[in-house]
């Protein structure tokens, strides 16, 4: 139903109304007001309350764990530097120098020997300080910026997989920046051989 | 304490008299008559309007209620538990300025009802509501009068009967209809919210009732899942989630529990908002690419790209009339606010103040959009004037403010309020007034208030 404001027509037209109500209803005369029964409850429309809608137990879906073996090879290849993440700047995700360097030397091991048979997944992370919502879309962008450059670097694009976490999965979870600046990064993972 | 203003008892007592006639002397449907003669005066419909902005009240003595002597036990307390949430629904709703027991004592009241009314009003009550509560076989009937005290005349009637376990439920129902009864329009009594929580250790989708009672969980998902978004007729909640991987649009059906995958194609989907009318979403879709805006059907088996920036385009948020679609975007190097038709077109930047905004929430009449906006590293939740672009600040203070989600009445805000690493849910009056925290167990955020529900 509409709401109005209250203007002097309406109290007008609601006067007559009443009038014309009252006349219509019982004559020319006011009518008796009855009054109302004493418990007068009983004589309400009894409403059924319906059962709320509950949701049945819902499914439950593990994500799948990752072969231990690419885990492990994944530490050798960092631990040799010839695999790393780049870092991004407070709600960027445009690439500064030092990223460069960090995905032009990706790409040489991505290009070379063992490192030609492997596939990525490329993780986008923010820092806490942003809103949850719009860190999901940001770390996607910091993921799909490492890897436009990697294939710019000759990287096949084929290769690669983004997936953005947010602000959900820090590497360090003080309240600082050197803290905040650990999170703020594309994570190369290998995904496959 | 407010009082009625004039116009406010011009009107309520026309229509009382209306009632009167059509309800005693006609006994005609009181709603339904009084409506159809108002038709026939030249299609406005006007009925006792308590405006939002003029927060005229209703001043209600509500005495104890009568517990009928078949109640016992277990019935009993739920009985109490009736009472309890009649209360506590009738002091949430702006419209009532309620007297309750404590209020009452004072009074000298016989059960002689002429007297007990006189003085009921002698404490500048203008209504009554009278309460009984039986057990009826294995149900609760709760009955519900309200008598106009100057006339003595009864305006409403109502009972309502359910389950033992469904006390809140039946007391929303009779809260609700005194809402309708006064305003001519649905409460909040049985609006729900959503949201998301991690207290059993994922992040998973949870419902509550509007005060935050009755919190339950609605994903086992064992992932990361949350962002609900109610379907206009309430039975739907559109959501993301990344179990299956990247993370994907999922329904879940209230009803049923039943949850539906509805896109899961590319490396990102997220934030889903139902259109108006519930036929399309919108929502955030990137595949290895920027993240731009796009909607689809229902069914979502062929996405429209409707942002081509290339900068984030995330957040989309339907307007009330289905013809325009909110979402935030970097495009000016930062988060802020756009608005643009539903068809892509007419894109305009609404925020320019703070540094970063997000989280778009339409007030249900159009007017406005409220949001998230940070200044010195704290979001505060702010509201934009469409025509004018002026900006109010509706929460501020020690902790950061997010989410905000209107109530179907635009009189209420949710959000969720960031203290440290931990969030929880808050409730406040859309002027920024009256804050409440109603979730307390776990980290709580994403919340989203439901359309009102079908009467």
């Amino acid at each position: 139903m509409r709401t109005m404001t209250i203007d002097r027509k309406w109290i007008v037209l609601t006067t007559l109304t009443t009038l014309l109500l009252l006349a219509a209803c019982s004559g020319n005369e006011a009518p008796e007001i009855e009054p109302p029964p004493p418990k007068p409850v009983e004589q309400a429309p009894t409403t059924e309350v319906p059962a709320r809608a509950e949701p049945a137990e819902p499914v439950d879906v593990q994500e799948p764990e990752r072969p231990k073996s690419l885990a492990d090879l994944q530490d050798e290849y960092n631990r040799a530097g010839l695999l790393g993440d780049v870092f991004f700047g407070f709600d960027r995700y445009d690439l500064d120098a030092s990223a460069r360097e960090r995905l032009a030397k990706n790409a040489e091991f991505m290009n070379s020997g063992d490192g030609r048979s492997l596939k990525f997944t490329v993780e986008g992370h923010c820092d806490e300080r942003g809103t949850n919502e719009y860190n999901i879309a940001l770390g996607q962008n910091r993921g799909t910026s490492a890897v436009d450059y990697l294939v710019s670097l000759g990287v096949a694009a084929n290769r690669f997989k983004t997936i953005s976490y947010g602000e959900e999965r820090p590497f360090c979870t003080e309240s600082n920046e050197a803290c905040w600046q650990k999170n703020r990064r594309a994570r190369f993972v290998i995904s496959g051989q | 304490m407010e009082t009625l203003n004039t116009d406010f008892k011009i009107r309520f007592r026309a229509l009382t008299i209306l009632a009167v006639c059509t309800a005693v002397v006609c006994m005609a449907p009181l709603q339904a008559r009084a409506q159809e003669e108002d038709e026939s005066l030249g299609g406005d419909t006007p009925t006792i309007v308590v405006t939002g902005e003029g927060r005229s009240q209703v001043r209600l003595a509500f005495p104890e209620a009568q517990y009928d002597t078949s109640l016992t036990g277990r019935a009993l307390e739920a009985a109490k538990e009736i009472e309890q949430t009649l209360r506590d629904d009738l002091d949430h709703a702006t419209i009532f300025n309620t007297q309750g027991p404590t209020e009452l004592s004072v009074l000298a009241l016989t059960g002689q009802r002429e007297h007990d009314f006189e003085q009921y009003r002698s404490l500048g009550n203008e209504v009554v509501l009278l309460t009984t509560i039986k057990l009826e076989g294995d149900k609760l009937a709760l009955d519900g009068w309200a008598y106009d005290l100057p006339t003595q005349q009864s305006i409403l009637g109502k009972r309502f009967r359910g389950t033992l376990d469904q006390p809140r439920l039946i007391a929303h129902y009779l809260a609700d209809a005194l809402h309708f009864q006064f305003t001519g329009r649905p409460g909040l009594a049985l609006t729900s919210i959503v949201f998301q929580s991690n207290r059993d250790g994922y992040q998973e989708l949870y419902l509550m009732d509007y005060d935050g009672r009755n919190q339950r969980k609605i994903s086992a998902h064992k992932s990361t899942s949350g962002y609900g978004d109610w379907s206009g007729d309430g039975e739907t909640i559109a959501y993301m989630s990344y179990f299956s991987g990247a993370p994907g649009i999922y329904y879940v059906e209230l009803a049923t529990g039943k949850k539906i995958p509805v896109y899961r194609e590319g490396t990102l989907n997220l934030s889903p908002s139902f259109s108006p009318d519930g036929k399309q979403i919108a929502f955030a879709h990137s595949r290895n690419s920027n993240v731009d805006v796009y909607t689809c059907a229902r069914t979502c088996t062929d996405p429209v790209r409707l942002t081509q920036s290339s900068a984030i385009d995330t957040g989309p948020v339907w307007s009330p009339d289905g013809k325009q679609i909110a979402f935030t975007s970097s495009r000016s190097g930062r988060p802020n606010i756009y608005v643009m038709d539903a068809s892509g077109a007419n894109i305009r930047r609404i925020s320019f103040e703070g540094d970063y905004n997000d989280g778009a929430t339409w007030r249900p009449d159009g007017t406005q959009v409220a949001y998230a906006s940070r200044e010195n590293n704290r979001f505060r939740i702010v509201a934009t004037n469409l025509v004018d672009l002026d900006t109010k600040i509706l929460a501020q203070g020690p902790e950061s403010y997010e989410e905000p989600s209107y109530s179907p009445d635009g009189q209420r805000l949710v959000f969720s309020m960031k203290r440290g690493k931990k969030s929880q849910v808050m409730v406040m009056n859309a002027d920024g007034s009256n804050w409440r925290q109603i979730t307390h167990e776990g980290d709580n955020s994403g919340p989203d208030w439901s359309g009102f529900a079908k009467r």
